[in-house]
């Protein structure tokens, strides 16, 4: 009988206890309770999986999200941020303040603020930069007493960038990542429809 | 429909008196923040009343002022112990309302993460819940450390899959953000079987093992027109007889073209449930193994490009996507109104329902088997509070 | 002069000892289970971890004394003396080489299970004196226990004392210079079974510790005691566990014999009593714990018939033995 049948209180406890272990069956208890033993004792043996950080530094995988930093272009050394504001517009927790400045041949971002102690780490701000100029280090290691430390102007953004090994991800990598251009001329969207059911 | 088939409790005691007890928000076992008042009788609880809302961080106001696409990063934190399948209820009902395609290599990376994300999540599970029966200091501690140490393999997969351990971000509205890196298909075949043997270890520690079984044994009895009454979903459903799976029963995502068995136990104990959750550790390894075979080539997003963080805008419609997570039913109901932002997202989450039969099932067992069932029923609080 | 020298020197050195032996085993403790959970235990105080107790000691000694205000003062002041002293007072019997203890009386095992057994009016003082429920009702469970469990170890204990016809330590130890008790066919391996269950069981040890780390009961009946007092408790705790696993070594492994030279003989009893304590360490972090009623059934209904008829056939043997056969 299973539980499908059981109505009243009554039958739920003697259902309960009968289906106790019979605890008569000693040498299927010996066997048990060794082979437990067994497996702990051969987890004895086995090498610890303590990483002795930091005396140990760990890997990190190439696309780790650790600290946003920006960086500079790699041909003519200048600040690769146009100040487009479009990381600003899709940071979930609204992070980052952005100011433009306009330039000759392009434009600059005169400041650029990033909260790092409200930063979700959701990598949306390095997929929709035009530019690569945002990106994300292989290191999250800023651990400070002090939170105002932890609000990142342009200067300090920077510094990180050089400071620490980039990850892969950058905003023209992660967009092609997930399919060529052309292809996505080839899916069509529906017609906007009135009332789907 | 029936009544829930227990109504009273009766309990046969002379005179002592009765003690209300509160198991507060901060405990030892806690599962997340939860209050439980309990009215105790000698050693015997009689009633418990549940406090909830600790946690609770708005999360369905949060979406109507957040994008489509900036709400999956947020949606993971949920249940932040199966982040994957958070944030896949959201995205499918995004892409039900909006009629977007999901290209198959999409479709079969959704349910690759979703199924690591499955085992990764009972991982947790069955470390807590022992720790929870066996202490801190002792037996307990050794099986979640175990478990731990196996779930520190698959979040190094999500790790160098998406650069996150806990909270991905991986679904965007038309399929994923992230492909598979070179090597990684290797180094996520060498994992799970790995994992297939460990979990053959936990089952040597466990089963059989009487200190275990005479804990969860007989402990916390689900019978089914209970279960079907109430409203829960997942494991404890398929413990108490109810051959009930998501994957199975609404396929979604490509679930259909994948072979695998959803185990159903009718004892509706802790241990029914604890054989049901031990089956889909290796059913989801299954599937991955499946998956990695026959991952197809092609685009992971039909939305790729600018397109995955514009704001998109969805046509007026609503939808109520589900989806089948660690814990039970997951669902989202959305209704859009056309603009960049949802009109109103309402959030099902699986621990929120199936903590309603803790009512039925807690009076008359000890105190100390409360924390067998509630490890057993597994809540994620951020999931019931939202 | 050294007759009357000696009696006053040996306790003290004995305590000495013991109190650095207890502090040191609960480091190797915390070594061996994380050695289990594939982690290394303490590493940074000291090199691998060796200063860990010292560092434990001083921090317990710095700490504030919190008394609660409802406490009955003088109860509550005195449990962890009244505990810790039997739990130390174990050790003057025992001798850990022929002819060196501090006592070695002709009731030694009498003396060292009825004395271990008094902890329990200290136990049950911290329960009562911290003027806490859930402490009076752990350290009731707690009588409860250790008394149910008192009766299989005093009956699995007995089973080497019939084997060697003296309840004197030392001749216990003599009698098996032969043969350990535990190597006799079928109850040496089942009385030290029952032994080592019934300590674990006495002492409060996982897989029977539910009235230390349970969600309502956080740490039992000494919940409310902190600092200097809480670390007599653990001392005594520990010494209990240390005293009990070198009665075993006595009365099952042979004591102090072992291959090599006499003076080899304390270091081969250390040794044997700290496989016995790792053993107890290794149940301890296997298995997850029962519910106390389950415990109390185990007790009555499974260990004490098991070594009643155990110690029953210990004594049909030893009959055997003496006459030659029937």
């Amino acid at each position: 009988m299973g539980a499908s049948e059981l109505q009243t209180v009554g039958e739920v406890r003697a259902f309960r206890d009968a289906r106790r272990t019979d605890g008569t069956n000693v040498i299927a208890i010996v066997r048990a309770i060794l082979d437990a033993m067994r497996m702990t004792a051969r987890n004895l043996f086995r090498k610890p999986v303590t990483v002795h950080y930091p005396d140990k530094p760990r890997v990190y995988p190439d696309r780790y999200r650790g600290l946003l930093a920006l960086v500079y272009e790699k041909d003519t050394e200048k600040e690769a941020c146009i100040g487009c504001r479009l990381c600003e517009f899709v940071c979930p927790p609204g992070v980052i303040k952005v100011e433009m400045i306009k330039g000759e041949k392009r434009n600059y971002a005169k400041t650029f603020t990033l909260e790092l102690y409200a930063c979700e780490f959701c990598e949306l701000c390095v997929q929709v930069c035009p530019t690569d100029a945002i990106v994300m280090m292989k290191s999250f290691d800023l651990a400070t007493a002090d939170r105002r430390e932890l609000l990142l102007d342009k200067d300090r953004l920077h510094a990180l960038g050089l400071q620490h090994e980039q990850s892969w991800a950058t905003g023209n990598k992660l967009r092609d990542m997930q399919g060529p251009p052309k292809l996505s001329r080839t899916v069509e969207h529906a017609p906007k429809a009135e009332t789907p059911a | 429909m029936t009544e829930p088939s227990i109504k009273r409790v009766e309990l046969d005691y002379t005179g002592s008196e009765r003690l209300t007890m509160n198991m507060g928000p901060q405990h030892p076992s806690a599962h997340g923040v939860f209050r439980a008042v309990l009215t105790l009788e000698g050693e015997t609880v009689i009633d418990v009343d549940a406090v909830i809302g600790y946690l609770h961080r708005c999360h369905e106001k949060l979406a109507e002022t957040l994008t489509y696409a900036q709400y999956p990063s947020i949606a993971s934190k949920t249940d932040y112990v199966a982040a994957m399948t958070s944030e896949f209820a959201y995205v499918r009902a995004a892409e039900t309302i909006g009629k977007i395609e999901v290209p198959k290599r999409a479709q079969y990376l959704r349910v690759l993460v979703s199924e690591l994300q499955r085992v990764a999540s009972h991982l947790l599970w069955l470390g807590t819940w022992c720790m929870d029966m066996g202490g801190a200091l002792g037996g307990g501690a050794t099986i979640f450390l175990y478990t731990i140490r196996e779930r520190e393999l698959i979040l190094d997969l999500f790790e160098s899959l998406v650069g996150a351990r806990l909270l991905y971000g991986f679904f965007q509205v038309g399929g994923v953000r992230y492909d598979v890196p070179d090597g990684w298909i290797a180094s996520c075949r060498q994992t799970v079987d790995q994992l297939d043997r460990r979990i053959s270890e936990y089952e040597h520690m466990l089963e059989e093992n009487p200190f275990f079984m005479a804990r969860a044994q007989g402990v916390g009895v689900i019978t089914r027109g209970l279960a079907e009454s109430v409203g829960i979903s997942g494991p404890l459903l398929r413990g108490s007889g109810v051959n009930w799976d998501l994957r199975r029963a609404e396929p979604y995502s490509g679930y259909e073209d994948f072979d695998f068995t959803v185990p159903v136990e009718t004892a509706g104990d802790c241990l029914a449930r604890y054989r049901v959750r031990m089956v889909e550790f290796r059913e989801s390894l299954k599937i991955v193994r499946q998956v990695l075979d026959r991952l197809p080539e092609g685009p992971i997003s039909s939305r790729p490009g600018l397109k995955s963080v514009a704001q998109t805008r969805i046509p007026k419609g609503e939808a109520y996507a589900r989806v089948e997570g660690a814990r039970g039913e997951v669902g989202c109901y959305l209704v859009a109104d056309g603009s960049a932002k949802p009109y109103r997202m309402k959030w099902r989450g699986a621990s929120f329902s199936n903590l309603a039969v803790l009512k039925h099932i807690i009076p008359g067992h000890k105190v100390a088997d409360i924390v067998a069932i509630m490890g057993s029923v597994d809540p994620v609080f951020g999931e019931v509070d939202r | 002069m050294m007759d009357f020298l000696i009696p006053v020197i040996a306790p003290f050195v004995v305590l000495n000892v013991v109190v650095g032996l207890v502090t040191y085993v609960t480091l190797l403790e915390r070594k061996f289970a994380a050695r289990m959970q594939s982690r290394i235990g303490p590493y940074r105080v000291g090199p691998h971890g060796l200063l860990q107790p010292i560092a434990d000691a001083l921090k317990l000694m710095m700490k504030e004394d919190v008394v609660p205000t409802a406490a009955d003062r003088p109860v509550y002041n005195l449990a962890p003396i009244v505990f810790l002293v039997p739990c130390m007072l174990i050790f003057a019997t025992l001798p850990f080489a022929p002819g060196l203890g501090v006592a070695d009386l002709n009731i030694g095992v009498l003396f060292f299970l009825a004395v271990s057994s008094m902890e329990i009016v200290g136990l049950f003082m911290a329960g009562w004196g911290s003027n806490n429920k859930y402490a009076l009702l752990s350290a009731m469970r707690a009588v409860n226990q250790v008394i149910s469990y008192d009766l299989p170890f005093v009956f699995s204990a007995l089973i080497p004392v019939a084997l060697a016809g003296s309840l004197k330590m030392s001749e216990i130890a003599l009698a098996q210079d032969g043969l350990w008790f535990v190597f006799y066919p079928v109850i040496g391996q089942l009385g030290f079974v029952a032994f080592i269950v019934s300590t674990v069981a006495a002492e409060n040890r996982a897989p029977f510790d539910i009235l230390e780390a349970e969600s309502e009961l956080v740490a039992g009946f000494r919940v409310e005691y902190s600092g200097m007092k809480f670390a007599l408790i653990q001392l005594g705790e520990y010494a209990h566990i240390i005293g009990a696993s070198f009665l075993g070594a006595l009365l099952f492994l042979g004591a102090w014999s072992g291959p090599g030279p006499e003076w080899l003989g304390p270091i081969w009893f250390l040794i044997k009593a700290l496989l016995v304590f790792l053993l107890v360490t290794w149940v301890r972090w296997s298995f997850v714990r029962i519910r106390v009623d389950q415990i109390l059934a185990l007790s009555w209904k499974a260990l004490l018939p098991a070594t009643l008829f155990l110690l029953l056939a210990t004594a049909v043997v030893v009959v055997w033995r003496t006459n030659g056969g029937f």
